[in-house]
């Protein structure tokens, strides 16, 4: 594996500009991560209802460049669908149709729009950026660009809204640096008898200190194809979220179908989906009550709420991995709209 | 948008949402991702009001707004930027305070339901009473960083925003201000209080000069009495207001300086008793220091400008610049002209950066960089993005399951940094239901109060205790004294003449009782008061039934202007803006306004004092355990111990 220090602090001076608009973020999260994000090339794939969030909460953190990819075209019902993409755009790619709006969230950050599909690109294509972000694309294209990122230590995201469900899944290499801040503090001295009223000078409350940590993540294949009929796997299943199959469901559903469930062909999708859900449960050995059958009223659409949820989780973990700031999440996150809950869980074949 | 539908397919909940009125309350952080997402989900009549205009420093998340914007109106601009892309949405903008008259209980009742995205507990708690008395749901919310909550409120239902106390700002005592500071903390509030002495509304409660009677300087009681009794035979620290003192100096910069870090710490030098066990200030000499060298940076300019940490001479000639500047600033205004301190003006930064650091220099503390100061200073919340996307997605949610009839789905939803032993970022938790003794929602509120009648005047027990810890915006009030005797009158100038008059003078003693009426929020509070001359330092009034630390603050604290006319106040007290750890797994939201300036409001966290379950409803557990949480966690981990 070859390590490229992603991102070295460029030897620049945060412009004057540039600190006011980014005040209340700095004092956050610091001005080495800031620099760090100014440094950084994202690739964003497929700009439905999750890649516009995205787009926008990468776009307002000041990253240095964003390419928006999608070969789609602008549908009537695309259109009210996001809200970078004006009316009228009909027709349209919708890269290119969203790229305007983008663009004016923050002129700081050079945003580009590719109109070609994403299978088509070369490898090398990829290499160029710092990370990568795949949205809507179908699950063997995803495995296949984890496997040819990785090589080069670029970071790779996937993520997907169905309905009210969502999930997100982050590969950042065997070797992920990034620095944690810590508060300081200081024992009390012995010695000096103190008074119940004495008030020494103490240290500065708010003096923290910087902890340099590593994390490890497994391959995107790794992570969707655990056998769940081995012992091991099966006496973790109790505290595994159900999500997890319901995302293998809903993607064996992109590849054959070649588009996700859509409300116009409600009942023949929904037929579908159950039959889909029968044949993975039972390929794994698994209870098919792990996914109770009014699942499919609620996976229909990518739901504006849900994909303001997830692209918020994704794209703070997008910002977490190019500024080496902050414990990532490992390696998944599962949104369920329905009950509110988000869960973090590790996925790995071993 | 995509389409909302229901287990069968159904489209009811989608004609609900594009039919119904919602009034969203805040156009912010929060506020600009709620537009967009009540949009895109379908909802059609919206309003919108937030009396904010919109500053540089709301561009990195409030995304509705661009540079060109600065200074407009933020709900007006919000409107137009969602028209943009939803053009068929019906949306009223309101550039006007939510806390405003006109928006009585009928204009609440025009909507089935109502969204906050505010950052200050004066228009929370004044929201929640019209909700209940409209009797419509609201829902609630707040961030701070990457923290995040979102919470239902039904009448009747659940426990409404008032229900459990919240933790009052945090307050210092006025001799930890004036004599023995030990945190930098302490040096900024002081300095923020000498900025408005020399400059601002003098105000009897932010004394900067030498705290005379502080209990801890003295051997024994008597020499408290003669030393109180010293200083007003010479006639100097406490006599001459410290306006009126600069004033006579013409503002000279030199002389002041020396006053302050000098003379005045020289004073307090003689204060034996209270250096037995500190470590005594050091008075600093402006020639002396002239002297001084200037600190070479060492850092190239690759950081920001305002996190370098200067010398004591640069602070020296900092303070020295801002006076001058303030000065000019002042006799612009002309006569008995005030200035208002406000973090975005930079020679009242300055002031207060160099004031405060040269206190903390005499005072042996390291210095902080100007970036620091503000944050304290301003009560600056960092925010992003990303948090308020998520929060603003989970209010839609809820907002949903309401429309669907389905309140029993509600849930109070934390947002965390990191998962929680059960793996949870979001942590979904059961509303609770109302507190039978709130003082707001209970059917009979009534509340005991403790404090002085002899010394408590009538426009202290408006201010103070009415409107500010009790919220209401225009109380009137009757005493209980089978003459239904009027003291005071929400009607303007009407009982005015009672303002400075002590309330034993009408008669009220121990165990008197007031009925109170906000006739606007229709909230009616029986007052039972107790008479107690032994109350704390600084304590002017004290709620019974709050534990202690929960009581009431010391009698400086001003709440943020409710007038909205570039509501410039200074709200003086530091926010508990330091970072304590707390346990992992909890989540704390304090309440941490930041001061409005003319051009921003900050979003701020809000809801302290909120019931965290640690078992979240779905999986039950063995019982879920109840805290009350006030530390705003940085990271939830260990501190690290050094010797």
């Amino acid at each position: 594996v070859i390590h490229k220090q992603i991102v070295s602090i460029p030897d620049t001076v945060i412009s004057e500009e540039e600190a006011a608009q980014y005040d209340r973020q700095i004092r956050l999260w610091g001005l080495d991560a800031q620099k760090r994000l100014r440094g950084s090339h994202v690739l964003l794939v497929g700009l439905r209802g999750l890649g516009a969030e995205v787009a926008k909460n990468l776009i307002l953190a000041g990253v240095k460049g964003l390419t928006l990819l999608d070969h789609e075209e602008v549908t009537e019902e695309s259109c009210r669908a996001q809200f970078l993409i004006p009316v009228g755009s009909e027709g349209q790619n919708r890269a290119q149709a969203s790229l305007e709006r983008a663009q004016y969230l923050n002129p700081m950050v050079d945003v580009k729009a590719d109109t070609e599909p994403v299978e088509s690109k070369p490898d090398e294509f990829f290499l160029q950026f710092d990370a990568v972000c795949l949205t809507g694309c179908p699950r063997d294209l995803m495995i296949r660009i984890d496997q040819i990122c990785s090589q080069k230590n670029v970071k790779v995201f996937c993520g997907d809204v169905f309905g009210y469900h969502g999930y997100m899944f982050s590969n950042l290499g065997p070797e992920h640096h990034y620095v944690e801040e810590k508060l300081k503090a200081v024992k009390p001295s012995e010695g000096t008898s103190d008074g119940p009223d004495t008030k020494k000078p103490k240290v500065d409350p708010s003096e923290t200190t910087m902890v340099k940590k590593t994390a490890s993540f497994c391959s995107l294949k790794e992570a969707l194809e655990i056998d769940w009929t081995s012992e091991k796997a099966k006496a973790s299943l109790k505290r595994t979220p159900a999500d997890y199959f319901l995302l293998q469901v809903l993607l064996k559903f992109r590849t054959d179908k070649g588009r996700d469930p859509q409300p116009s062909s409600f009942a023949d999708d929904s037929t579908i989906l159950r039959q889909i859900r029968d044949d993975v449960l039972e390929a794994q050995g698994l209870a098919s009550d792990l996914i109770p059958d009014e699942f499919v009223s609620y996976c229909f659409s990518e739901m504006a709420p849900v994909c303001a949820v997830v692209g918020g989780v994704l794209g703070q973990e997008i910002v977490k991995a190019l500024s080496q700031r902050d414990a990532p999440h490992r390696n998944f996150f599962f949104f369920d709209g329905l009950k509110g809950s988000g869960v973090v869980d590790y996925f790995a074949t071993k | 948008p995509a389409e909302v539908l229901g287990p069968g397919g159904e489209t009811e909940l989608a004609d609900s949402v594009s039919s119904c009125r919602v009034l969203v309350v805040g156009a912010g952080g929060i506020g600009c991702e709620l537009l967009k997402n009540l949009v895109l989900t379908g909802f059609k009549n919206i309003e919108v009001i937030d009396l904010d205009t919109i500053d540089v420093s709301n561009l990195n998340r409030q995304f509705l707004f661009q540079k060109k914007h600065v200074g407009k109106s933020k709900a007006q601009v919000a409107k137009e930027s969602v028209l943009q892309f939803c053009p068929e949405a019906n949306i009223t903008a309101y550039h006007d305070s939510i806390m405003n008259p006109d928006y009585n209980v009928e204009f609440f009742k025009n909507f089935m339901l109502v969204m906050n995205a505010l950052d200050n507990r004066a228009a929370r708690n004044h929201v929640n009473r019209m909700c209940l008395a409209a009797n419509i749901p609201l829902i609630e919310s707040g961030t701070a960083g990457y923290l995040g909550q979102v919470t239902v409120i039904k009448k009747g239902l659940t426990e409404c925003y008032e229900c459990q106390p919240k933790p009052t700002q945090k307050t210092f005592p006025g001799c930890t201000i004036r004599n023995t500071p030990s945190e930098p903390i302490h040096c900024i509030v002081w300095a923020k209080y000498l900025y408005n002495q020399l400059f601002g509304e003098e105000d009897a409660d932010q004394e900067v000069s030498p705290d005379t009677a502080d209990p801890e300087a003295s051997w024994d009681p008597a020499q408290t009495a003669a030393r109180a009794g010293a200083s007003n035979q010479d006639g100097d620290i406490k006599r001459v207001s410290t306006k009126d003192w600069a004033r006579s100096t013409g503002y000279d910069p030199v002389k002041i300086f020396n006053k302050l870090f000098k003379d005045d710490i020289m004073y307090l030098l003689t204060m034996d008793k209270l250096w037995k066990k500190r470590k005594a200030p050091q008075p600093l000499d402006w020639a002396v220091v002239q002297e001084m060298a200037y600190i070479q940076e060492e850092v190239s300019g690759q950081g920001l400008r305002d996190q370098q940490v200067l010398g004591v001479k640069g602070y020296a000639q900092l303070f020295c610049n801002s006076v001058e500047t303030l000065r000019s600033q002042l006799a612009e205004k002309g006569e008995g002209a005030q200035l208002v301190w406000d973090k975005d003006d930079p020679p009242a930064m300055d002031f207060v950066t160099a004031a405060a650091n040269l206190r903390m220099h005499v005072f042996s503390m390291n210095m902080k960089s100007r970036f620091d100061v503000k944050s304290m200073a301003g009560n600056i919340i960092p925010a992003i993005a990303t948090t308020n996307a998520v929060i603003a997605g989970l209010i839609v949610l809820e907002a949903l399951k309401i429309l669907s009839g389905d309140l029993e789905q509600c849930r109070t939803v934390f947002l965390n940094k990191q998962p929680n032993p059960r793996k949870k970022l979001l942590v979904p938790c059961a509303l609770d239901p109302p507190n039978t003794n709130c003082y707001v929602c209970a059917s009979k509120p009534e509340v005991t109060v403790k404090l002085n009648v002899h010394k408590t005047l009538v426009q202290s027990l408006q201010d103070k205790i009415l409107k500010e810890k009790f919220g209401m915006v225009a109380p009137d009030v009757q005493i209980e004294d089978g003459k239904g005797t009027i003291l005071i009158s929400s009607e303007e100038g009407e009982t005015d003449a009672n303002n400075s008059k002590c309330l034993s003078e009408f008669g009220i003693r121990n165990g008197s009782r007031l009925q109170v009426d906000d006739f606007l929020q229709d909230y009616t509070l029986l007052v039972n008061l107790l008479h107690c001359e032994d109350l704390e330092k600084d304590v002017e009034f004290e709620v019974v039934g709050d534990a202690p630390d929960k009581a009431p603050p010391a009698p400086n604290v001003p709440e943020e202007d409710k007038n909205i006319a570039n509501g410039n106040q200074d709200s003086a007290l530091p926010s508990t803006s330091s970072k304590v750890p707390i346990e992992k797994d909890d989540v704390l939201i304090v309440d941490s306004d930041e001061e409005p300036s003319s051009s921003t409001m900050e979003a701020a966290v809000e809801m302290g004092g909120v019931k965290r379950k640690l078992e979240d409803v779905e999986t039950g557990g063995a019982g879920s355990k109840r805290k009350r949480l006030f530390e705003l966690p940085i990271n939830d981990d260990d501190i690290i111990a050094l010797d």
